[in-house]
Parts: structure tokens; sequence; C-alpha cells
């Protein structure tokens, strides 16, 4: 009979793994200084908003949709894989998701919380945006459920709550083993967030079953919530948006995007938290494979949608595209290096999946061209529609721009505080893989297979 | 009353087991407690489960209720014509029932989840900081009195660093 303790050193890789949360330095409070500060700004920049009106904004007719809506997409976009992709893992019993499926779950819950600011910033009266909630009042007013912003009212709170909701599932162990490493008031409410877990064998058992029943759950809503947002635009009458493949497009649109943003973050919360013996060259491959796949997808439905226009020539649909490649012709180019060559290109090759430079520069440009793509689904559809004679252009002013980049800052200044005050590795999944499933011969009572292989 | 036994080793852990089920304890009245899931068998069989994901089931089945009332019984009750547009329009009311019913499906398996799991749990209970560092509990469900004393000398005899009773705990 093997003994197991001398294979692993628990206490070792707990003080590892939660090495995040040692107290901040210099360089932490600077960082939270900076991005709080430009968060400042952008709560000064919509307060200008509030106080004089929309007309601070770039927004005109015939553009009423700009930088506001395009990052709500963006946004949408990005909180799409986390989730989403952790799910996919989970169920598909990839071990190689464990160091990462945290850190792409909180970004689902930043970054979807940070989207569904953006539709209240472009509501305009914001300081009335409870109409928009289901209450009886005495001005006899009902929400409209025919329209578009109630879906994604109703979608993005029913994301917002189930993405909570599996991250703190998948806390709930690792909050244990904070508690029972921590002292003083610390371990008070890390006692609170952990609610009397002890990690029994009948609780993990829920939990094991309990986990993968969230995940079938939460990646039919992940998949209605970007389709919700693609049919703001496919069910208007808008010629570039009434398309039958709106929805799926979209939906690939934003796992490419998430998942370029999951490694992104990756290479910086290795290199900020040291975590080289957690996440290593295979994590960053298998994941450079996925974004390559979805990649390639994300392509096939973009030519799709171009080549039927091209070749039926549709004059407003072929003077859409026609405008987009001539007024914003250098974004058309980039999005195109960034969504489709670069990464396809690039990412066919093992050495450039695991050099982490390469893949922090792809993944960047990525999404770059990501968001290029939303503004250009959003801004040449809007400015040149059925009728020529109101036809227009869209330049957005600083304070939608104060706010965009404030959305951003926000999102890293969230992200930030959750890796100092949580796990931002799932340390029992790490370790159960460690200890537990790249075991074999005698474990415990019983004589288990080798459950996985390192890579 | 629960009697916790604090192993430093799996094998320890599991060897104490079985000497506990030698002894006449049923394997229903002990379990483990690790910070690390270990597959059925190991420590301990697979017990049956509450079924917990009748929950997801009630509450999902609610949620779609609700969803249907909001949509299409507010637009009943609250005409709003527009066009020639139907008052109770099937592809919004699909779409707030859809959302609904998985939100509610969610909250559902959370709440089944923590009934079945029998948290929140505050008050102190039979619990060592040790199995956060990878140290595994062996807790034995017993009656107060010789039982008890036997169970605990089972436990020391198979090597437990520490024993203790669920007042003593964490």
């Amino acid at each position: 009979m093997t003994t197991r303790a001398n294979r692993y050193d628990a206490v070792r890789m707990n003080r590892e793994m939660l090495s995040s949360m040692s107290p901040p330095t210099w360089r932490w409070y600077l960082l939270a200084a900076v991005l709080g500060a430009v968060v400042a700004f952008g709560l000064y920049a919509f307060t200008v908003q509030v106080t004089t009106g929309m007309g601070v904004t770039g927004i005109n007719r015939p553009v009423m949709w700009g930088i506001y809506i395009i990052s709500f997409v963006f946004w949408v976009g990005l909180s799409h894989s986390g989730t989403m992709v952790s799910a996919i893992l989970r169920l598909s019993k990839a071990s190689w998701r464990r160091p990462i499926l945290r850190g792409a779950e909180a970004m689902t819950v930043f970054s979807i919380s940070v989207a569904g600011l953006f539709p209240l910033i472009h509501l305009g009266r914001n300081w009335i945006f409870y109409y928009l909630l289901p209450y009886p009042n005495q001005r006899g007013l009902w929400p409209n459920f025919r329209s578009p912003l109630l879906f994604d009212m109703v979608a993005i709170n029913t994301y917002i709550i189930g993405s909570t909701i599996f991250l703190y599932i998948g806390l709930l162990p690792d909050l244990a083993v904070v508690r029972d490493c921590s002292s003083g008031w610390k371990k008070k409410i890390y006692a609170i967030l952990a609610m009397g877990w002890r990690g029994s064998a009948e609780q993990w058992q829920v939990f094991s079953r309990g986990s993968t029943l969230l995940a079938c759950l939460i990646i039919p809503v992940a998949v209605s919530v970007h389709s919700i947002v693609a049919w703001d635009f496919a069910v208007t009458l808008v010629p570039g948006w009434h398309s039958t493949i709106f929805a799926p497009y979209f939906v690939i649109g934003a796992i490419t995007s998430g998942v370029a943003a999951v490694i992104t973050l990756m290479i910086v919360i290795r290199k900020l938290f040291k975590l080289e013996e957690f996440l290593q060259p295979v994590h960053f491959d298998n994941m450079a494979k996925l974004l390559l796949a979805v990649c390639l997808l994300w392509s096939y439905f973009y030519f799709s949608e171009v080549f039927t226009t091209w070749y039926a020539h549709k004059p407003i649909e072929w003077e859409i595209f026609s405008f987009m490649s001539s007024r914003y012709g250098i974004m058309l180019l980039i999005m195109m290096l960034g969504n489709t060559i670069v990464p396809i290109i690039g990412l066919c090759f093992r050495q450039v999946r695991r050099s982490l430079p390469a893949l922090l520069v792809i993944t960047l440009l990525v999404n770059l061209a990501m968001f290029i793509e939303r503004f250009l689904i959003v801004v040449p559809s809007l400015s040149h529609k059925n009728i020529p004679f109101i036809w227009g252009s869209y330049t957005p002013s600083w304070v939608e721009l104060a706010i965009m980049v404030a959305s951003f800052a926000l999102f890293f200044l969230l992200y930030t505080l959750f890796a100092k005050f949580f796990p931002i590795l799932a340390i029992t999944d790490v370790r159960e893989q460690e200890e537990v499933l790249l075991g074999s011969q005698q474990n415990g009572r019983t004589r288990l297979e080798t459950l996985v292989k390192e890579e | 009353m629960e009697i916790l036994g604090v192993f430093k080793t799996l094998d320890s852990a599991a060897a104490a087991i079985d000497k506990l089920i030698a002894a006449g304890v049923t394997e229903e009245r002990i379990t483990s407690l690790s910070s690390v899931p270990y597959p059925a068998g190991v420590l301990i069989k697979k017990k049956r489960l509450p079924r917990f994901y009748l929950w997801t089931l009630v509450f999902g089945g609610g949620g779609a209720v609700l969803g249907f009332s909001l949509a299409a019984g507010t637009a009943w009750l609250y005409p709003l014509q527009t066009g020639d547009k139907p008052i109770i329009s099937i592809f919004p009311v699909g779409l707030i029932t859809y959302e609904l019913m998985m939100l509610f499906a969610i909250i559902g398996t959370l709440v089944g989840m923590f009934w079945a799991m029998r948290l929140p749990k505050f008050n102190r209970q039979a619990y060592a900081d040790e199995i956060g560092d990878g140290a595994i509990g062996v807790l034995v469900t017993a009656e107060d009195g010789p039982k008890a004393e036997e169970v605990r000398e089972s436990l020391r005899d198979s090597g437990a660093g520490r024993i203790c009773n669920g007042e003593e705990g964490a």
C-alpha cells in the first residue's frame, strides 16, 4: 500500500495558490488607485451627461446607437466564455480546465455586470430607469414586454444571477480552505461565506452532482443571452442587421472574444501572482487550440454573411458594405487581421501556442478586432439606412469615450479586488487532480486506475 | 453525538474506517471530512442522496409560470395596441418565459444543493482546521456512553492525531 503523504504537500500547494491573497503591496494600492481614478473620471463624464442631456454624446440622427451599445455588446460577448467555457470543460471532464476555471468564471460575472450598466447609461433619462421594472403604479404604466429592451433586461439579470451562483458554488470548498488557513476577523468573514462547509463525503457527492446540473443549466442561458442581444439587431428591418444567422454569429463572436480574454487574464495572473507551477504551457496550448477553433468558426460565419451580400448585390446592403469599406477601411483591415488572419495562421504553430508573449499579443489583437467588429456592425448600418436623404455618420464624444474607458478600468478594478480577497485558482479542483486523479494503485480502501494524465 | 478523528494520511484514515466497520459500526454512521473529493469507495461508499434536483424542477416550473404571467398575463391586463400587432405576442412571451424558467431553475438548484448539504450551518460542529491543509477527518455518529468510548478508542488505536467531540470543532 502506498502512502500518498509523500507524493504531495497540500500545505505548500494551499499556500502557493493562496499567495494572491497575501497582504497588498504598494504596487497593488497604486494599481487600484489608478483604476479607481479612471472610474471616477468616467463617473464625472456620466454626471455631465445626466446634468446636460444626451446632446453631449455623439449620438444623433440617423445613428442613435453609439459607443454605449457597442460597449454593451462587447462586454456581453466577453462575459460569454467564462462561465460557458468552464461549464463545457466541466461537462466534458477536461482535466486541464482546473487552474483556469475560477479566473474565467470571475471574468464572466464582472464583464456581464459592466455590460448591464450600458443600457442604463444609454437610456437618456437614467433616473427613471425603474420604469423598466414591472410593478403596479399610479401612472397605470406597465413595461412593454414586446420591447427588446425588456428582453435584454430579463436575460442579462438571469445571466448575472446564474453566473454569480455558478461562481459561488465553485468557490464554496475553497472558501472553507481559506477559512481554515486564516485567523481573527478574516476567519469569521470566510466562515460566514463558507456557510459551514466541512467537506463531508455526502457534501462532496451533492457538490459534484449539483455542479454538473448547474453547468447544464448555465450553457443554454449563456447562448440565449447573446442570441437575445443579436435579436435586438436582427428583428429590425435595418439593412445589414436583418439576418437569420445573426444569433449564432454573435454567439461565436462572443465565445471568441471571451476565450481570448481568458487567455490574456491567465497570462497576467500567472505573471503577477507567480503561479507558473499551476498555469503551465499545456493550459495555454489547449486554450489556444480552442481559440483557433472558434476563430475559424467566426470567420466561416462572417464570410457566409459577406459572400451572400456580395453575390446577391442587393443595392442597400451593398451600399452599407461599400460605405463601411471606404469610410472605415483601416478598421475593417484590423478586424480581418485580428479575428481571422493572425490568430488562424499563428495558432496553427505549437511554438506560438506555447509562447506567452506571442499569445498575449494575439489575444489582445483578437479583442481589439472584436470591439471594432461591434462598431462596424452598429455604425455603418445606421449611417446609411434605406432613406438616402437622412444618411449621416457618427463620431463619439469625449463623454462617451471617457465612460467606455472607465468601463475597462471598472472591470479590471473589480477583478483585481476579487483576486485579492478570493482564491483566483480553484484550489480544491487543482489539488484533486494532483492528489486523487493522478494517483493509481491502492487508494484508501479501494484500488483506482489513473484517471487522468498530466498532459 | 459526533466524534471526529483527524488523520494525517489517507491510508491511515481508510484503515481506521475499516477497523470501525470491523468493530460493528455501520457505514451509515461514518463519514469522511476532506478538503478534496475522493471517489466513492476510497474512504466511504457512495451514499443515497436526497433528490435535490426536484427543487430545480419545482423552481423551474414556477419560473415558467411567472414568466408567462408577466409577459402574457400583464399584456392582457394592460393592453397596448400597436398597429396590427397581437396583444399577446409569441416571441417575447416565449423569451421571457424561458429566461425566468432558467433563472428559477438555477436558484432552485442552489437551494436544493444547500438543503441536501444541510447548509448553512453556523453553530459549532465537529471539525478541525488541519482538514483544509490535507488532513482527513473520520466522523462517527454514536450514542454517548460506552459505545462512544469504544469509537474513541478505535480511532486512537488507528493513529488519529486528534480526537474531538461535536461541540469542540470549528
